[in-house]
């Protein structure tokens, strides 16, 4: 199993590698993080400094978070438009090893990104003087985590939809939507108006909140790590919170995802 | 070895959610050590028939076995088996020897680097090693199916039009290795067009119509079905007049190719002697492979004709 692992790992990072989209997109981002860092070169204040390298390490977290959902969008609908997954379940490799490599590997790379932005957070700190904070760690692990469960999610609806859909209901369609939905027709029933559709409604828009998965499930109490960059001790638990969420998050998403593969006609 | 029973594939147009019926009742036996080909006409459900075959289709009924068990998509049953797509379906990301590689691990055997080079050597794809997939021609993708097939001298090998897109050395050699493997004991199936190919290959033949097998023989039984004549050549020697009794000729310049019914064989003898004929060939007429299909296929689809035209009088 280790050796079927391995091996569509490999080849599913040389899918990234070479995938020009990705490419194209990695290049825009990194261009406009690089525009947004220029103006900090030339000025020598320390809260202007701290403001820039709080704004590059969000900014570069944001992109890590878009680039790894995509790669599981991508690896996902590239490998099923291209019925290429014939070769792949005429060997002896079951849908699960394929699955769960498609997922392992957009997570390594998410890994890997995460990293080098807390390596560059770590380099700016020392290049414009400032003290080296944990936030930078509590952070990059936060994105980590979060893409995980994005990761799942981008797969699982790649695996159902096309992936146009997919990429719009993950962008539109999301939880923060159904929140504002939900919080828009608490206020009308408040305000007066408790017609039974509209508390249907609010019901409907709720349940979908809820459903539907959350990227920072715990953004409201770790909001002052990100603007600080300092972690109290009391606030690492969420970041496991945050990692036991991703994690059944994940697990659903793959059994369903491997239900839809399975039931599919790979001709 | 191989074995399906009364399988039915139902399939649903897309828009209209017409019932397509691919597969109509399948029944088919490939035996240990066969080399077994279907033979179809386009949409007949020679491929969709490898698909369930393979575990790739799930059939809508019936009951498909390969080695006493069903096939699932991944299952271990593929550790020992190959199979080669019609169309080249790969991964086009991947360079000719990474795809190669890659397909060759999923074996779940080691392939030594030695192991891959010699087979990309055979195939002539060792010069475009370094080229992806995607930009390789159709037959060079081929060429990569094949050597991920071959790398692990599989039991059982499905083959979905093998020779398509291949130059005709490719193909011979390709002939070749394929008899090779045949005879250390891998059976094999495979579907094509090119019945001259099967001819030479396969030593069962199932023919298959409209989703279901119409004739499935040894290959010998469908070659000779006809052997009440003898097909003669002969140079007419300046000579206009050919015997009443040969059918189906043909001249080209002096040569006359004809049917010489097998009660006459003496009396075409006596005439070859008396009169000078210079006889080239006097053979048992072989009915081949695509004869033998265009008869089956014919008398198929009178049948259906026949039953439908009586199921309309029925009805009316």
């Amino acid at each position: 199993m280790a050796e079927l692992l391995k091996a569509n790992i490999l080849t599913d990072v040389t899918f990234y590698r070479r995938s020009r989209l990705l490419l194209a997109f990695t290049l825009v981002f990194l261009l406009i993080t690089a525009l947004q860092s220029l103006p900090p070169l030339f000025m020598n204040s320390g809260v202007q400094n701290f403001n820039s390298l709080q704004q590059i390490v969000s900014t570069l977290n944001f992109f890590i978070l878009i680039l790894t959902a995509g790669m599981g969008l991508l690896i996902i609908s590239s490998h099923l438009r291209n019925r290429s997954l014939k070769m792949v379940f005429t060997k002896p490799c079951r849908p699960e090893i394929w699955l769960l490599s498609a997922f392992l590997s957009a997570g390594a790379i998410s890994l890997f990104l995460n990293i080098v932005v807390l390596g560059t957070g770590v380099l700016l700190s020392a290049l414009w003087h400032l003290p080296v904070r944990v936030g930078l760690i509590f952070i990059s692990a936060e994105t980590f985590v979060a893409s995980l469960g994005l990761i799942a999610y981008l797969i699982l609806l790649a695996m159902v939809m096309h992936p146009a859909v997919a990429a719009i209901v993950a962008i539109i369609f999301n939880a923060d939507l159904f929140y504002q939905f939900d919080l828009w027709t608490k206020a009308a029933i408040r305000s007066g108006n408790s017609s039974f559709a509209l508390r249907m409604v609010e019901r409907l828009f709720h349940s979908l909140y809820i459903l539907l998965p959350i990227v920072y499930p715990f953004d409201k109490q770790t909001q002052n790590i990100h603007t600080s960059l300092r972690v109290l001790s009391s606030e690492w638990k969420y970041l496991v919170f945050a990692f036991g969420y991703a994690l059944a998050l994940s697990a659903f998403s793959y059994c369903v995802s491997l239900f839809a593969l399975r039931k599919r006609n790979h001709i | 070895m191989i074995f399906a029973e009364d399988v039915h594939v139902h399939f649903r147009t897309r828009f209209l959610r017409r019932k397509v019926r691919a597969l109509n009742g399948l029944t088919l036996e490939v035996r240990d050590g066969d080399f077994f080909a279907l033979v179809g006409q386009n949409g007949a459900g020679k491929s969709t028939a490898m698909y369930c075959f393979l575990g790739l289709l799930r059939p809508t009924s019936g009951k498909v076995e390969i080695m006493g068990q069903v096939p699932e998509l991944g299952c271990g049953l593929y550790k020992d088996i190959a199979y080669l797509p019609e169309e080249p379906h790969y991964h086009l990301y991947l360079t000719v020897e990474e795809a190669t590689r890659y397909y060759s691990s999923l074996s779940g055997k080691r392939v030594s680097d030695k192991a891959i080079n010699e087979s990309l050597e055979r195939l002539g794809l060792a010069q475009f090693k370094t080229l992806p997939l995607a930009k390789c021609s159709k037959g060079m993708k081929q060429k990569v199916g094949i050597a991920q097939c071959l790398i692990h001298e599989p039991k059982v090998l499905f083959l979905d039009e093998p020779t398509r897109g291949l130059d005709p050395l490719i193909v011979r050699e390709f002939r070749e290795t394929l008899r090779e493997i045949h005879q250390r004991g891998a059976t094999i199936v495979m579907n094509s067009h090119v019945l001259s190919e099967i001819e030479m290959l396969a030593n069962r033949v199932a023919i298959i119509d409209s989703g279901k097998v119409v004739v499935q023989d040894e290959l010998q039984n469908l070659l000779t079905l006809n052997q009440e004549l003898y097909r003669v050549i002969f140079d007419a020697n300046g000579n206009g007049a050919v015997p009443e009794y040969l059918t189906a000729v043909e001249r080209t310049g002096h040569l006359v190719r004809a049917f010489l019914p097998k009660a006459k064989l003496s009396d075409f003898m006596e005439a070859v002697r008396t009169s000078g004929l210079l006889l080239h060939e006097c053979s048992l007429k072989k009915t081949s492979l695509e004869e033998s299909f265009f008869n089956i296929i014919k008398g198929e689809a009178m049948l259906a004709e026949n039953a439908n035209s009586r199921s309309g009088v029925s009805i009316s």
